[in-house]
């Protein structure tokens, strides 16, 4: 039973929902080079058509839908993880170039490049021999 | 197993005011403080079997019908060439690996909680299987695998009619 928090923790601040499933906080890596900022999010059982990523003022949200894919007439043996919907909120710095941000998904994870605004680049100032 | 958060004391609250007091705000965060930390600890001999504390290790479901086994895995993030699924009698084996992306080596971390590495998972199914029609299919980081019962194992669950003396 506790085995699945391995892989997935209930986000119990969500919004409420109408949907009868719970929904996961997905595990996430945030990095950044000198260019772009990447966020990676295990969100296995999504595909492009079920995530939905929306970036309103500062907040970044996503969320992704999985069907439950419920076998009839099966009777669980045993269980490890639980099916549910995935969201998750994070707050942008302004420093974001928001009109690049790329999205894409597969094998269950999410990969967003969140290239960093022109000004905020580390930029290299030549000195000149006096 | 109890979960660490049936220990511990629930202060019954009327639902309207749930969100709007930062005590149970507070309160709810403490609960999935415990409950992460704890069910760290329980799950640490699975990690460890697997290569090291903190390795990728997938979480499976398991159904049984009466014609068959259907095993379900999560595994975020693998390719489906780096997955191999094997067969002997009445276990199933998962095995695989999780690759970390190469290419952006140095980088900073801000977060971290993406898991990668080898797995490996053996499922006993308690019955003899048929291999020779077992199926598994790969989509969106779920593997699905369907194992039909042999003959003999379908033929030991027979139910037996009782009739009414």
């Amino acid at each position: 039973m506790l085995e699945k928090d391995i892989q997935k923790t209930e986000n119990v601040s969500a919004a409420e929902r109408i949907r009868n499933v719970k929904t996961f906080v997905p595990r996430v890596d945030i990095y950044e080079n000198k260019d772009s900022l990447f966020l990676l999010a295990d969100m296995p059982g999504v595909d492009e058509k079920t995530v939905d990523i929306e970036l309103e003022k500062n907040v970044l949200t996503i969320t992704g839908r999985v069907e439950n894919g419920q076998v009839k007439d099966a009777a669980m043996m045993y269980s490890e993880y639980e099916i549910g919907d995935y969201e998750r909120v994070f707050t942008l710095s302004d420093q974001i170039d928001r009109d690049k941000i790329v999205a894409t998904v597969k094998n269950g994870v999410l990969r967003l490049e969140l290239p960093k605004a022109e000004e905020v680049k580390p930029k290299k100032i030549a000195i000149k021999a006096a | 197993m109890m979960r660490i958060k049936n220990l511990l004391p629930t202060v019954a609250r009327p639902a309207a005011r749930d969100d709007d007091h930062p005590f149970y705000a507070l309160q709810r965060q403490m609960n999935s403080l415990f409950d992460d930390f704890f069910s760290g600890f329980d799950a640490a001999p699975r990690a460890l079997a697997a290569g090291g504390f903190g390795a990728f290790t997938p979480s499976v479901d398991v159904k049984e019908s009466d014609k068959d086994f259907i095993i379900r895995a999560e595994l975020p993030g693998v390719e489906e060439k780096d997955i191999e699924v094997t067969l002997s009698g009445d276990t199933v084996t998962i095995k695989g690996e999780k690759k970390e992306e190469k290419e952006d080596k140095g980088k900073n971390y801000y977060y971290m909680e993406r898991s990668y590495g080898s797995f490996n998972r053996v499922i006993p199914l308690g019955a003899e299987t048929d291999a020779g029609k077992a199926s598994a299919s790969f989509k969106n980081g779920v593997l699905n695998i369907t194992v039909p019962k042999s003959q003999s194992a379908k033929a030991r669950g027979t139910k037996v009619p009782i009739k009414a003396g």
